[in-house]
Order: structure tokens, then C-alpha cells, then sequence
């Protein structure tokens, strides 16, 4: 390999890598979600405590993204919030990703 | 309770951020769908030879004040509070561009006061960080969200008595940038109203394109920017774009 087709190797892999973390940032604040008025991130270790909560009590407590204690009074409507929230986000990121794996080809 | 949205625009002799303002106030009302508010001044304001379909309120600006060595006049925003006619207002910076609804969840929360306290790079060159520069976190006043309540006037009160010690606070906070700036007056009202603990924040990052990279186009759903030979794009997230130059675009 010689010295321009590194560069170019790199200058392709550098906007790949940028481009990768702007989606991954926009994908991150598109997890954040409004519910019962409190700010949550609609996160794997959200949804994974909601699931795990509901499966033993009909109403519980959560912390929002602040700390603050929420009482949750309908845990499948909020769970149902968390998935839709996740995967719209998760699916744009990965539509797009598809599209910048393609680059390298 | 009525939303709204209020931004500061005043014209400097290097940057006609009436022509910044049109943009931003373009994406604003098609993203949030809120009523809009500008403060800005009389000469600003003559500058726009079709004003757009906005509440103007114009005052009389102080300016006293640079940043980056050029004029800079953003010291009105203190007075947020008594601009906005709204119940609910979202403040944002004239070059914070709205390519995404976001905003308008913040304004549905328990929250009567809301503020960023993270903001990146979206060349990812420079962390916008500041934990060296001073001895309070810094928070990012690019966007403001809050109701007229007691507590969030008592905010913009202390605001308005840091404005007016800010070499004494620079001092206290050990704060290494000397001009006036909102982000720093904010992190210290907010620091100081709330018993110099915690406060609640938006719990996300302002995506900044920096001063060094070039737009070189942009449609309601995002920015195509350069950087040295590099190109990229910033697709329905909202952005803070420090060159002003986009506008000639």
C-alpha cells in the first residue's frame, strides 16, 4: 500500500468514525423520553428494571433521569412508551449505519 | 398554559444575525410549532426588510460587552423572565437550529427550569468540556426552558446580581474567562439557588458545529458542514452552529 492509498484508507475510516458517533449521539437523544411529567431515558436498563418490576407488582417506583422518584401507575403503558421510544431510535440509527457500512465497499 | 419560544437577536458590525435569525425562527416554527418572540433593538430591527411573522419587543441593548475579541451583545438575556409573554418559554440562541421536536417534550415535565449542562463536537476534534476552566460545572444557556414560578424568578434575580458582580464571582468561582457569559452567570445562579448542590438538567448534549467548519448547505432537516476536506452531515438533530457564515449559503 502506498502512502496515498493509506490516507485515503484513513481519511474514509476517519468520516465513517465521525459520522458513526454523530448517529450513536443522535440515537442516545432520541431515547429520551417524557412520562407521568418526569424526564426517563428509554434505555436497555430502563425497559430491563420496568419489565422486572412488573413481573411482581402492579404499581412501583422509579428513578427519572434526575433522581427523582416517580410512582408508576400504569407500568405496561410506560413499558410500551420505553420499547416504542428504544427501537424507533435503535431503527433510524440502523438504517444509517447500513448505509455508512456501505461506504467501505 | 401557553409555550412559546423567545430568542435575542442584535446585530453586530461583523455578523447580521437578523439574516441567522430568519433561519433559525424558519426551522423553529416548523419543528416546535410554537409562537415565536424576538427582543431585539431598533437598528436590528430596521434591518429586516420583511420582518418575519413574529412578536417583536424592542429594548434598548447593552453593549459592553466581546467575546473571541468582537462585539458580542447578548447580555439581555437576564431578563428573560419579563420579555416572555408566555407561560412556558423556550429560550434558544438565534444560531440554534430546530431540526427535531425534542425541545417540546421539556416542556410537558414536573421541571420549571431547564438547561443543558453537556454540549459536543460533531467533528469530534474538541471536547467541550470546562472542569479546568473554573470551580463549578458550566452549564450551556443556549437553551433555556421555564415557567414564571417563584423559584425560577428568584434564577434570573441571581443572574441579573452576578451580571452585575461578575469580576467578583470570576474571582470567587475562580472562573479563567473574564467577559460576561450567560453559561457561566447561569452555572453560578443555578449553583447558588440551589444550596450549592445538584439541580435538575436536560439530560442530553447540545450537538455544537464549531467555528473552523464550513456549512455548505442545509434544508429543513439538516446541515451539510466541511471541515478542512471533510464532509459530513447532521440529519433531524438539533444544532448550535457557531459560524455564522451559513447564512450565506
Amino acid at each position: 500500500m502506498d502512502i496515498n492509498e493509506l490516507k485515503s484508507h484513513s481519511d474514509l475510516s476517519f468520516d465513517r468514525a465521525v459520522a458513526k458517533k454523530n448517529l450513536l449521539a443522535r440515537a442516545e437523544s432520541e431515547l429520551i423520553t417524557v412520562y407521568q411529567d418526569h424526564i426517563f431515558r428509554a434505555d436497555a436498563v430502563t425497559i430491563a428494571s420496568v419489565r422486572a418490576l412488573m413481573e411482581s407488582q402492579e404499581h412501583f417506583f422509579m428513578l427519572d433521569s434526575n433522581s427523582n422518584p416517580v410512582k408508576i401507575d400504569s407500568p405496561k403503558e410506560f413499558l410500551d412508551l420505553l420499547i416504542q421510544r428504544q427501537q424507533s431510535a435503535l431503527n433510524t440509527y440502523h438504517q444509517t449505519y447500513q448505509s455508512l457500512k456501505s461506504l467501505k465497499d | 398554559m401557553n409555550k412559546g419560544v423567545l430568542m435575542y437577536c442584535f446585530n453586530t458590525d461583523q455578523v447580521a444575525y437578523h439574516r441567522v435569525a430568519d433561519v433559525s425562527i424558519g426551522l423553529a416554527k416548523q419543528h416546535l410549532g410554537l409562537p415565536i418572540t424576538v427582543v431585539t433593538n431598533r437598528s436590528t430591527l430596521d434591518s429586516w426588510h420583511n420582518p418575519p411573522d413574529v412578536n417583536f419587543i424592542v429594548v434598548n441593548n447593552d453593549t459592553n460587552n466581546t467575546k473571541l475579541g468582537l462585539p458580542w451583545y447578548n447580555l439581555e438575556r437576564c431578563e428573560a423572565i419579563e420579555h416572555s409573554p408566555y407561560d412556558c418559554t423556550i429560550v434558544i440562541d438565534v444560531d440554534y437550529l430546530c431540526f427535531s421536536k425534542k425541545l417540546l417534550q421539556y416542556t410537558e415535565t414536573v421541571h420549571d427550569f431547564l438547561i443543558h449542562s453537556a454540549a459536543h463536537d460533531v467533528s469530534y476534534r474538541q471536547a467541550l468540556t470546562y472542569e479546568r476552566k473554573s470551580m463549578l460545572p458550566l452549564v450551556w444557556a443556549t437553551v433555556l426552558i421555564f415557567r414564571k414560578t417563584y423559584q425560577v424568578r428568584k434564577i434570573f434575580d441571581t443572574v441579573k446580581l452576578v451580571k452585575s458582580h461578575y469580576q467578583h464571582f470570576c474571582n470567587l468561582y475562580r472562573i479563567d474567562y473574564r467577559n460576561f457569559r450567560n453559561d457561566y452567570a447561569f452555572a453560578i445562579a443555578l449553583h447558588q439557588c440551589n444550596g450549592y448542590h445538584a439541580y435538575d438538567i436536560i439530560p442530553d448534549s447540545i450537538a455544537t458545529l464549531p467555528h473552523d467548519c464550513t456549512v455548505l448547505s442545509y434544508n429543513d432537516t439538516g446541515l451539510n458542514y466541511r471541515y478542512q476536506d471533510k464532509i459530513n452531515r447532521i440529519e433531524s438533530q438539533d444544532l448550535h452552529v457557531l459560524n455564522k457564515g451559513f447564512v450565506n449559503v
